[in-house]
């Protein structure tokens, strides 16, 4: 009657790019500062945990974490009714698709781990986040692959994302336009994954 | 090539709908201009298994074998096609023949696609014509937007892009790239335009276009090269405005 | 109470263009429609028409008249119509088109957004409409759209996957119900109605291969006929010369390919041989299509020189360049490639003349009643508008227009059906209610005990009848006694005879089931399916393109004995659920009864006109042959009764057909 169904979906849509996506785009910059120094990285961190938490926890729960739960909940309804075929019709839209499908079940469980452990249990037991507490946590080499895999997984989830939402609210409509904003956002994609790859890899040196 | 005398065809049956499915092999004489309905007609000849046990023959669907009727859909080698212009000579085998289980199986390759037909109900696909009378002169129409209608009315209901939709099948409510795709060609209709709105809000509903997942499968499934997902983006940008305008104008 | 006053019922057998068509007319006034369709109407042969529908539009500047669609379709059909029906449907057609635009069939423009015209067979003036190569598919779907919103009103009851069975008629030998089956249940219903039209389509499977779908097989044309409906001109079976043979069907090539330079060859002593060219220097490979099939006909089977040895010989585009051919047949040329894995620009196609339509069939007249009251039938699986032969592009518009036809005729009879039923119903009541009444009061006058119970009820009956029998303005459910006209009542009672009872329909019903189960319990040598290609061989060698009196009287008697092997068939599936090879079963005894029909009427024709060709009679005999075919059942011997029976050709001149020289 009220179309419920629509106006969720395509809030799904906007909040995963905008909120969550901002949100990505955020820690890939702060982290990417390891590569210039860890010190540079430390006043990036120094430079948000200053912000007060009376400002800081009201942001952190009305722009990330009601978004993101919405988008995990909502989204593994919407996971759960799709039948995954890549292997009878392996196009590369399909196997996007699917991979889109298979980074939301990985990122479901990481995430759940890293803020439980990152946000809850060491920022919010007080411990101060810093380089050297990463590179310590990242001692071990379990650690340091799921996290490296979280990363992508949540860049590839964001970049096709950027695809997807340009055919959900019909900005791409001919398939020129739609295979130049694919090519765009997973150019974007591998882009965000070296940079990754780049400052996870300076913990292990 | 040596001259090849047969093909085995590894067929997918089901006796009834809530029967197991099980699986007999058959040997077709093979000939260059064979396809899989040819080879299905052969079987219903001389219905006797590689084995050489004599069985029921296989049932399926087919119709007009030139690619026009849509009957024939089934899910050959992995991909939902039509059987009439299925070559052989361009399969892989033995060719595995199996039913489109996003549709309830009615017995060994027929399937139930009762649903479309359902769904273009739901569409209201139809233009909206008083009756048919002589009323008026039909109004003229832009040629190029008429190739277009041209393109989509193309679709003959067949089920594969439905068949090669993820989102589609018993755990979706998704009605389908096909009948969300027929919207269009009433929407671009001089007078199909009148009832637009009526159309844009039936998509927004549940299993509406909302629950295209942009897996594109569809339009590379289409067997008449109707550019699918080109329309389905449309549609979602008019649905988006019609969202809108429910918003702000009422 | 039930209501009296129920709406008309009207069955359409068939979701073709025709079967649409009639079921929109029916609608929209005010009819209900229980629609049959052995499978969804956009999966019907409707389909297959390509080229498009003749309607006399006229926006060429080259001043076509209906006058002469008339007449081209009439000297097209070597004057074996009925000029009167041509007449009219060629005055429609262009409503006709006017009304599919209006429903949005996505017919192919001029840049001025106007209607485009092509040019046809056979025709003086462009006069074609046309949706690209696919003008049947968009016709067809226009209506079933129209079609699907009847539906969502509730005045029409689909049974898609129902199989016509039989009709059922009444004592007095009129239609009055039918019996169907579900193709998947297999459950069997009768079902009671005030009419029933036959839009069947046409017999092509009854050739084997043809470029007809699998679902043309004229079973139930063959089931009427042996319910005592007549076929008219059942032997103008139309044969187009260019179709890609196949195992499983032969698939069209059009016309244009020899339009834009095709040539057709075989070899002959190791060189090829172009015999339309050497034999028709003038036309060349564009002989019209009649003389085009005989001849390939003859090449292949008389002088044996088919390709491979086979029965086909070569279409070559091959010399054409192909960026011409990409521009000119592209799409043509694809289906070739995608159904034969050969590309037609480098290699010739091999094609060979094709079954392709029917002109005959049931027997109807002018609005489209059978001989049996109550049946009626239209489009292709009737006889009507093409004479011994049919102009291209016609058969859309005859089917479309034999639609708007038959549905209203068939609404008018399901009224006065109607109307009879109103007024029995009414009479049956009000004399239950005199008699009631008097009962009372001889009950009134001699009391007695044993009677008081009875009295009581009667009492009460007597009083919710006499309700009826008082006309209320306001009412509440109760009814308004009709206006009973004696003559009317007699005349209606004359027509439509009495309704069916519970019993007849319960018969009629278990008549079919029985020979269903019996079907089931055969178990013969012979296979359906192998009986079919059979069948359709013998058909197709000897009663298509050329047809000679002793091979007729030869291909008769082993149709009979295949109609005798029948009953020696051997069923593999006996089950009950989707069982398509006994359902073929049933359908190939129609097909084998409806090819006796053919190939005697073929044989009883000596002469040649339009489609039917003997070289023992190569011309036309206008004194004794121009006159309609006629085939009556006979039940004792399970052949048909061929007699003639004149027609109206009184508005154009029989003249000689000599399309030859242009």
């Amino acid at each position: 009657m009220y179309n419920v169904t629509f106006y969720l979906r395509r809030l799904h849509s906007l909040c995963g790019l905008v909120c969550l996506g901002g949100f990505l785009l955020e820690h890939i910059l702060t982290n990417a500062r390891v590569l210039i120094s860890p010190a540079s990285f430390n006043a990036a961190v120094d430079l948000l945990a200053s912000i007060p938490p009376q400002i800081m926890i009201p942001l952190e729960i009305g722009l990330v974490a009601t978004p993101f739960l919405f988008h995990a909940i909502y989204g593994a309804y919407i996971g759960w009714q799709a039948k995954n075929n890549p292997q009878n019709y392996s196009y590369i839209n399909n196997i996007q698709f699917w991979l889109q499908r298979m980074t939301a079940w990985y990122l479901l469980v990481f995430l759940a781990w890293h803020v439980f452990v990152l946000r809850i249990l060491v920022k919010g037991g007080g411990t101060h986040i810093s380089f050297q507490l990463l590179q310590s946590y990242f001692q071990n080499p379990v650690y340091w692959v799921l996290y490296l895999l979280g990363m992508w997984a949540a860049i590839f989830h964001f970049c096709n994302g950027i695809t997807t939402f340009a055919m959900t609210w019909g900005i791409a409509k001919g398939p020129r336009i739609q295979k130049v904003i694919n090519a765009g956002s997973m150019a974007l994609c591998a882009l965000l994954c070296l940079i990754s790859l780049a400052f996870m890899a300076i913990y292990l040196v | 090539m040596a001259e090849q005398k047969t093909v085995t065809f590894v067929i997918e049956r089901q006796d009834g709908p809530d029967q197991k499915p099980y699986t007999q092999e058959f040997d077709v004489p093979y000939n260059p201009a064979l396809n899989v309905v040819a080879a299905l007609m052969e079987i219903q000849k001389n219905p006797v298994t590689r084995d050489g046990k004599r069985v029921a023959p296989v049932v399926w669907e087919c119709n007009c074998l030139e690619k026009v009727c849509g009957a024939c859909m089934m899910v050959i080698n992995g991909k939902a096609q039509q059987a009439c212009c299925a070559l052989v000579a361009q399969l892989k085998q033995p060719v595995h023949l199996a039913p489109a289980r996003t549709f309830p199986v009615i017995r060994d390759l027929l399937i139930d696609r009762t649903v479309m037909f359902e769904s273009l109900k739901r569409i209201h696909g139809w233009i909206n014509v008083d009756g048919s009378w002589k009323v008026h002169e039909a109004p003229r129409q832009n040629p190029y937007t008429a190739q277009t209608a041209y393109e989509i009315s193309h679709c003959m209901t067949c089920g594969c892009c439905l068949e090669a939709c993820p989102n589609v099948g018993p755990q979706s409510d998704f009605i389908g790239p096909a009948p969300v795709v027929q919207a269009y060609l009433f929407n671009i209709n001089p007078m199909g335009k009148y009832d637009e709105p009526t159309r844009l809000n039936a998509l927004m509903e549940k299993g509406g276009i909302t629950s295209c997942g942009n897996s594109q499968n569809c339009v590379q499934a289409c067997p008449k090269n109707i550019k699918l997902t080109t329309y389905l983006a449309q549609l979602n940008r008019d649905v988006n405005m019609q969202a809108l305008k429910n918003i702000f104008n009422n | 109470m039930a209501k009296a006053t129920a709406k008309n019922r009207i069955a359409v057998v068939g979701g073709g263009i025709s079967g649409l068509m009639a079921t929109l007319k029916i609608c929209e006034a005010g009819g209900e429609v229980d629609l049959f369709s052995y499978c969804p109407p956009k999966r019907s042969h409707s389909l297959c028409a390509q080229g498009g529908m003749n309607a006399c539009m006229d926006t060429k500047g080259e001043g076509d008249t209906t006058y002469i669609h008339f007449d081209d379709t009439v000297y097209g059909g070597d004057f074996l119509a009925d000029q009167v029906a041509v007449k009219g449907m060629c005055e429609a057609a262009p409503g006709i088109v006017e009304m599919f635009d209006r429903m949005g069939v996505p017919f192919t423009r001029t840049a001025e957004g106007v209607l485009d015209l092509r040019n046809f067979g056979g025709q003086k003036k462009k006069r074609t409409v046309f949706a690209g190569s696919t003008t049947g598919q968009q016709l067809l779907y226009a209506l079933d759209e129209q079609v699907r919103k009847w539906e969502t009103k509730g005045q029409v009851h689909t049974y898609i996957f129902w199989e016509f069975i039989k009709i059922i008629k009444n004592k007095q030998g009129v239609c009055r119900g039918m019996v169907a089956q579900n193709m998947n249940s297999m459950e069997i219903k009768a079902f009671r109605e005030d009419a029933v039209i036959l839009a069947t389509g046409g017999p092509g499977q009854i050739f084997g291969l043809c470029t007809a779908s699998t679902i043309c097989n004229g079973s139930a044309v063959g089931a009427v006929y042996a319910q005592g409906a007549h076929i008219g001109n059942p032997e103008f079976i139309q044969i187009h010369p260019t179709a890609i043979p196949g195992t499983d069907k032969n698939r069209l090539m059009s016309e244009a390919c020899r339009g834009e330079g095709g040539r057709i060859w075989v070899y002959k002593n190791g060189q090829p041989w172009y015999f339309l060219e050497e034999k028709y220097p003038d036309y060349g490979n564009l002989v019209p299509r009649d003389i085009a099939s005989r001849e390939i006909f003859d090449v292949c089977v008389n002088q044996g020189l088919g390709v491979d040895g086979e029965n086909k010989v070569y279409l070559d585009l091959s010399h054409i360049p192909a960026d011409y051919l990409e521009r000119k047949l592209g799409g043509i040329l694809e289906m070739y490639s995608e159904f034969m894995g050969q590309d037609p620009r480098k290699v010739p196609m091999t094609i060979y003349p094709s079954v392709h339509y029917s002109m005959g069939g049931i027997w109807v007249d002018r609005e489209h009643n059978t001989n049996i009251p109550g049946l009626m039938a239209s489009g292709e699986c009737d006889y009507q508008y093409h004479g011994a032969n049919r102009l291209g592009a016609n058969s859309l518009l005859s089917a479309a227009y034999s639609g708007t036809i038959v549905g209203p005729v068939a609404m008018k009879w399901a009224t006065r059906c109607n109307k009879l039923r109103e007024m029995e119903g009414w009479l049956a009541r009000k004399s239950k209610g005199e008699s009631l009444m008097a009962a009372q009061e001889k009950a009134i006058a001699q009391p007695s005990d044993s009677d008081l119970r009875l009295y009581e009820e009667s009492l009460k009956e007597a009083r919710s009848i006499h309700m009826v029998m008082q006309p209320k303005i306001e009412s509440d459910g109760t009814e308004k006694p009709p206006v009973i006209d004696q003559n009317n009542l007699y005349a209606l009672r004359m027509e439509m005879g009495d309704e069916l009872t519970d019993e007849e329909l319960e018969a009629a019903r278990q008549e079919c089931v029985n020979e269903f189960e019996n079907i089931l319990q055969m178990n013969g040598e012979e296979n359906a399916h192998e009986l079919h290609q059979e069948l359709g061989r013998l058909m197709n060698k000897y009663v298509t393109i050329e047809r000679v009196n002793k091979d007729l009287d030869f291909c008769f008697g082993e149709v009979k004995k295949i109609l005798a092997r029948w009953n020696n068939i051997g069923v593999t599936d006996r089950g009950h659920w989707a069982n398509q090879e006994a359902m073929f079963v049933r359908q190939l005894r129609n097909m084998i009864l409806y090819a006796l029909v053919i190939t005697k009427a073929a044989r009883m024709r000596d002469e040649s006109r339009g489609a039917h060709f003997k070289r023992e009679f190569p011309n036309r005999d206008d004194e004794h042959f121009m006159k309609i075919t006629v085939a009556d059942y006979d039940p004792k011997t399970e052949e048909p009764v061929i007699t003639y029976e004149d027609f109206d050709h009184s508005l154009i001149k029989p003249r000689a057909r000599t399309y030859g020289s242009k």
